[in-house]
């Protein structure tokens, strides 16, 4: 999985926190979550890419997060192709809850097991610090 | 649906409001079509992106500048940002798939492309597959006396020397931009909005383009802001369908088949 430098950069350094065009119905900026697991499913569709990740908890369960990135042409456009998150990564996600309380948020951050750093979100969404 | 008849919109009253300062030399190496205007056929990466000049490029979410609005009339500022109301359509309709509507669309942080022939112009927009088909003919003439008020509005254009004005009315009262109930509220427009865009190349690639709005119930007088727009020859408009995967549709969130009990992969 290899992600040009020059667009991770591009997205790292990406516009300032204004609200995606549905964040503040969907999500809540003030119940930040962090979890780490292994990618179960990416969906590279509109209005936005979601990718899910089994994460186990201290007991053995596992629950299967779901998250919101960007649209795919604003990952595209960066020179994020679909191939740059595959299952079975492991991955930590950094975003924000869904309001409805269920296992699903607005994927701010992906950190991959070698250390890259990616922004998923839309330019638009509130981004983890 | 009722009809709303609008005012004809007369080339004086634009011309007073809309003129940009004396042109500068118009640019050397700008594509001209066969009539010998400046062709805008192509794909562009409209205000909504940082303009790298390469062919990847950052969609950036822009939004009308303050600092450039007229002063308000003694109703304009409490028309223009509308509190959280706890209510979609009025705190971002667009997060239930409505429509940017003009003012909105011209930021958007999507591809566009654009066709131009002699008599009209076609812009074709990749959010929510808007368009608009725009007829070029003489300057200043008047719109339509009998416009049914549309997102999109009724869109007029001509030249002005090398500069491409396209003027709008025939807008419903919806969204001014993305500002959003994160900044404390919405910023909406009147029905009685004008706007006036001007398109200029200043070199090969990349074109100025000068949003002015004209919107009597809520500012003093006509103000603009100043955009730019860059061509992307590598680019191609993309599939883009609102309702296909929105998953959390107003807080409420929809399982996928991986979350639920015995889901598959």
């Amino acid at each position: 999985m290899k992600i040009p430098v020059a667009a991770v950069l591009a997205i790292l350094a990406g516009s300032p926190v204004v609200a995606h065009h549905s964040f503040s119905t969907e999500y809540d900026k003030t119940k930040p979550v962090s979890v780490t697991g292994v990618v179960r499913k990416v969906e590279w569709r509109n209005p936005h890419i979601w990718f899910y990740v089994d994460v186990k908890d201290s007991r053995g369960q596992v629950t299967t997060w779901g998250f919101s990135g960007a649209p795919p042409s604003f990952l595209m456009r960066q020179g994020i192709q679909r191939d740059a998150m595959k299952v079975g990564d492991v991955v930590k996600v950094d975003g924000f809850r869904a309001r409805d309380g269920s296992p699903n948020a607005s994927g701010g951050r992906v950190t991959f097991a070698d250390g890259r750093s990616v922004f998923t979100a839309s330019p638009e969404d509130q981004r983890p610090d | 649906m009722s009809k709303l008849l609008l005012v004809a919109v007369t080339a004086a009253s634009l011309a007073a409001c809309t003129a940009a300062p004396a042109a500068p030399q118009q640019a050397p190496g700008i594509p001209r079509a066969a009539d010998g205007k400046p062709d805008f056929t192509g794909m562009w990466a409209g205000p909504g992106f940082a303009h790298t000049g390469k062919d990847t490029d950052a969609a950036t979410v822009r939004r009308y500048t303050e600092a450039n609005m007229s002063a308000f009339t003694p109703a304009g500022k409490e028309k223009l940002y509308r509190k959280y109301a706890g209510n979609v359509r009025i705190d971002d309709p667009t997060a239930i798939c409505l429509p940017n509507g003009l003012t909105r669309q011209i930021p958007s942080p999507y591809a566009q492309q654009w066709i131009q022939t002699p008599t009209q112009l076609v812009i074709l927009y990749e959010y929510m597959h808007f368009f608009r088909v725009i007829p070029l003919g003489a300057p200043n003439r008047a719109h339509a006396g009998d416009i049914e008020p549309t997102y999109m509005g009724d869109s007029i254009a001509w030249w002005d020397d090398d500069t491409l004005v396209i003027d709008t009315v025939g807008l419903n009262e919806w969204l001014l931009d993305a500002y959003h109930p994160d900044d404390g509220s919405s910023r909406w427009h009147s029905d009685k909005m004008h706007v006036v865009e001007r398109l200029r190349y200043t070199d090969g690639k990349n074109a100025s383009y000068d949003v002015t709005l004209d919107d009597p119930e809520i500012f003093e007088k006509p103000w603009v802001e100043h955009w730019a727009m860059q061509m992307k020859p590598g680019w191609k408009i993309l599939e883009f369908i609102c309702d296909d995967n929105d998953r959390c549709r107003g807080g409420n969130c929809t399982a996928a088949d991986v979350q639920k009990p015995g889901g598959g992969s």
